[in-house]
């Protein structure tokens, strides 16, 4: 469904393209979804729940919050790179393709990732729309990987990221001298 | 067809889209609007498609120009970043049917559709370069920090258009504003370019 609604889009995505993907007769399909709105609600579910099942492993292996928010941001850009398909279901589909609960679904995740966001820092100050902003610049750029079919090479922006998500609460020399170290630890894991 | 008759057919035809959807947005009703005849429409356009897709490039056109236009004074860029943005705005906010077609509905149509978003989008980037001359540190931005500035932008006007509220756009200006440069300038002279727009907005 996710490869499918990646190719077409949700809209003209067909049930019977998504059968004929996973080798699955219609019989079994009908035994697990009431159609192609609920597969396309489960392919979303799985996505944000193992995005949200990453952040979750790789916090405790962190010290303060910075560094925490790091390993959050390494884990969703290698799980993006290795899911392109199911990142562009969430980024693009469910965004600003598919339908009303699907956008829920993708306003929800987002929501929780926002609420991430806001723990890096002191927020005093800040507009209230500065986590959302953060994730909003994040998408942009994993959707602009998408499009042109760099997603496996999303990893290597996580200095840039870093930078992003930390430079309205600690400031620019700070959120720059924690991107070089989240670079050099990327570097020695290549 | 006339240039006129021919822009409001456009227009026309993004109102059908943003309030009914593709797959209902009807050309009958459009032409009936407009007083074009079926004859002309097809010797114009030849399908709904096409019509579409024309009335979705001649939009994104008119937005990159009217923001563009307020970036290329001679003032400061975050005053020019600024001055674009408030323009931006308030044409949202003056059209909120065609806001939700240029963002949501049009790109919803298929992913042919989604990559002139995209492509709109990556119009806006090089207005930003000029930023980086006003990093308060020596090193190098990242690379993408053009990108994040106009992805933050449009994460908070996408989520105003979405939930009904374009009207509110121009009040958002500061926050806005604030997303845009805090990557450029760091958070502290972000926030004052945010409270000096707060103050005239």
């Amino acid at each position: 469904m996710a490869e499918c609604c990646a190719e077409a889009g949700y809209a003209e995505t067909q049930i019977g393209d998504v059968l004929a993907r996973a080798g699955v007769e219609p019989d079994s399909f009908e035994s697990h979804f009431s159609g192609k709105e609920d597969c396309a609600l489960a392919a979303l579910n799985k996505i944000v729940s193992e995005t949200l099942a990453r952040i979750s492993m790789a916090a405790p292996r962190a010290g303060d919050v910075i560094e925490r928010r790091k390993f959050e941001v390494k884990a969703i850009l290698e799980l993006m790179a290795a899911r392109p398909a199911f990142a562009s279901l969430l980024y693009v589909g469910a965004r600003q393709g598919g339908t009303a609960r699907m956008h829920d679904s993708y306003e929800s995740a987002a929501r929780v990732l926002a609420l991430m966001m806001e723990r890096a820092g002191d927020a005093g100050g800040r507009p209230s729309a500065t986590a959302r902003a953060i994730l909003g610049g994040a998408e942009a750029v994993v959707r602009q990987e998408l499009a042109t079919g760099r997603a496996a090479t999303l990893p290597r922006l996580l200095p840039d990221f870093v930078y992003a998500a930390l430079v309205p609460f600690v400031g620019q020399r700070e959120a720059l001298r924690q991107a070089k170290l989240a670079a050099r630890v990327a570097a020695e894991e290549e | 067809m006339n240039e006129q008759r021919r822009e409001e057919l456009l227009r026309a035809m993004l109102i059908e889209l943003a309030g009914n959807g593709y797959n209902n947005a009807s050309v009958e009703r459009a032409l009936t609007e407009t007083d074009v005849s079926v004859a002309e429409f097809e010797a114009e356009f030849g399908d709904k498609d096409r019509c579409l897709f024309a009335a979705y490039d001649q939009l994104t056109e008119m937005v990159v120009a009217k923001a563009s236009a307020k970036c290329e004074y001679s003032d400061p860029w975050p005053v020019r970043v600024r001055a674009g943005l408030e323009t931006l705005l308030s044409a949202l906010a003056a059209h909120p049917q065609l806001a939700v077609a240029l963002t949501r509905s049009f790109p919803a149509i298929r992913p042919a559709a989604y990559q002139r978003y995209v492509a709109l989008l990556s119009r806006f980037v090089p207005l930003m370069h000029e930023g980086r001359e006003y990093s308060e540190v020596d090193e190098e931005l990242p690379g993408e920090v053009e990108l994040l500035a106009v992805g933050a932008a449009e994460a908070i006007i996408f989520g105003e258009v979405d939930a009904g509220r374009a009207e509110r756009l121009p009040q958002m200006l500061p926050e806005i504003l604030f997303s845009i440069l805090v990557p450029f300038m760091g958070p502290d002279r972000a926030a004052d370019e945010m409270r000096s727009a707060a103050a005239t907005t």
